[in-house]
């Protein structure tokens, strides 16, 4: 087993790769890893030249052009918005901003309000704001990254991998991988080792990111249709085709409470709370 | 994208018992991180970089960040007599990982790659004591230091690498102060 890792999308990324000699692996890592920086590159909130940068700087209103990537993750966002009635929903940027867990940049931050629509998609690789809301991506595009990679690892000749980005992966390959799974209650223990094999998994819990100050707890975890942080100390994982529906899905089970939303059969995905 | 078909069943263990371990997974030794940041590269030529605490200054100010340290590991790529640029060894502590990765700069100080070179995670009561890092002197994956293969994949919620971010700005400082050609 070959593996490589760099800092991506605020996190490590891990590649392994399983079955290709050094000159394959080489070239093979080097090309996945030119996805993940390219997603980073489009999808990051922090970086004001990024697509995201872009479309939150950008008055209602206006037409954004964007990068086909952007645009495949900003559709499946929506859909999974549309099928979650919301919890999942990435105009939660704005709360994470009023929170500290985001960066303050660009026009003035509006207030959030659940269930409206932030944009549209024209079809033609252009997005239309519909409002001033904020949008960020960190609750998908990690999983989209993975995916990216991925195919990136297939396309160079690898069929036995495995991509991890911060907890977000996905397997490739006919040997089953072993997947360790953090206590929520306690994340230097491992709860749960699982096996894995063609598929994708993502895990959600707010653990890293809970923060308790005078003024309330927050986490970088926000329930779409309250707008309020999820502090529950459960942890989510979701299984899937794909590692971006994977990722996004974990918010709505986090949300819900529910592990077996309806929403989840329409992915053809499973979910797992600890 | 949205498809329906059945997905495997989840294999699911509970770890009841396993109390303490650590994982320590060896991503590229020295000499691999060398071919992976330069693969043109003939030669490296290894140098302790040493900072004047006015260097140190300057490099706080450019990375807004402590400088840390006066010394540092790094090594000069060499394609025949041309220089490609440079390499600077760093780790860094986490929340409660150890992590060792390379800095691949050119002439001009602006990054050309970053590669983790180790990465290592205490898991258990082990790690709430207070030197914790000592944990790790000493051991290798043979004094059984590592839950099985040790390398093992790790999910659950996203464990920020901003020290190592962090660290590489202040390499990046450190380059522009006492590199750049």
């Amino acid at each position: 087993m070959k593996r490589r890792a760099q800092p991506w999308l605020g996190t490590l990324v891990k590649i392994s790769i399983g079955d290709a000699d050094d000159v394959l692996a080489a070239a093979a890592f080097s090309a996945a890893f030119q996805q993940v920086e390219l997603v980073h590159r489009l999808m990051s909130f922090h970086a004001a030249d990024s697509d995201l940068g872009r479309i939150n700087r950008a008055p209602a209103g206006s037409m954004v052009d964007i990068d086909p990537h952007t645009y495949t993750v900003l559709q499946a966002a929506m859909q999974v918005t549309a099928a979650s009635a919301g919890l999942f929903d990435p105009r939660v940027a704005g709360r994470l901003v009023e929170w500290d867990m985001l960066p303050h940049s660009g026009p003035a931050l509006p207030a959030y309000q659940p269930q409206r629509a932030a944009f549209s998609l024209n079809g033609e690789g252009q997005l239309q704001k519909l409002s001033a809301d904020w949008l960020d991506l960190g609750g998908i595009a990690k999983g989209y990254a993975v995916d990216l990679a991925i195919l990136s690892l297939q396309q160079s000749g690898v069929r036995q991998a495995c991509v991890n980005a911060g907890g977000d992966l996905r397997v490739i390959g006919d040997s089953p991988c072993e997947i360790l799974l953090r206590d929520p209650a306690s994340p230097d223990n491992m709860a749960y080792k699982l096996s894995l094999q063609n598929q994708a998994l993502a895990t959600s819990a707010s653990y890293f990111s809970l923060r308790r100050t005078e003024q309330g707890s927050y986490s970088a975890l926000v329930n779409g249709q309250t707008g309020e942080p999820m502090l529950d100390a459960v942890s989510v994982s979701v299984t899937a085709e794909s590692c971006m529906l994977a990722d996004a899905l974990t918010k709505v089970v986090m949300a819900s409470g529910d592990a077996k939303h309806p929403c989840l059969a329409q992915f053809g995905a499973h979910a797992l709370i600890i | 994208m949205m498809k329906t078909h059945a997905v495997a069943p989840l294999l699911l263990v509970s770890l009841a018992g396993a109390s303490s371990a650590a994982f320590a997974t060896q991503y590229l030794t020295v000499e691999q991180a060398q071919k992976a940041i330069f693969p043109e590269a003939t030669a490296f030529k290894p140098a302790t970089l040493q900072l004047t605490l006015e260097q140190m200054q300057q490099m706080e100010k450019l990375a807004g960040l402590p400088a840390r340290s006066a010394a540092w590991r790094s090594f000069s790529a060499f394609k025949d007599d041309k220089l490609l640029g440079y390499i600077v060894l760093d780790d860094v502590i986490g929340k409660f990982e150890l992590i060792s990765y390379a800095v691949g700069l050119l002439p001009d100080a602006s990054v050309r790659q970053v590669e983790i070179l180790s990465y290592r995670e205490s898991h258990g009561f082990e790690i709430r004591s207070a030197n914790w890092r000592q944990q790790f002197v000493g051991k290798t994956a043979a004094s059984g230091l590592s839950i099985g293969n040790g390398i093992a994949n790790i999910s659950g919620a996203t464990l920020s690498c901003t020290h190592v971010t962090d660290g590489v700005r202040r390499i990046a400082a450190l380059a522009q102060v006492v590199l750049k050609k």
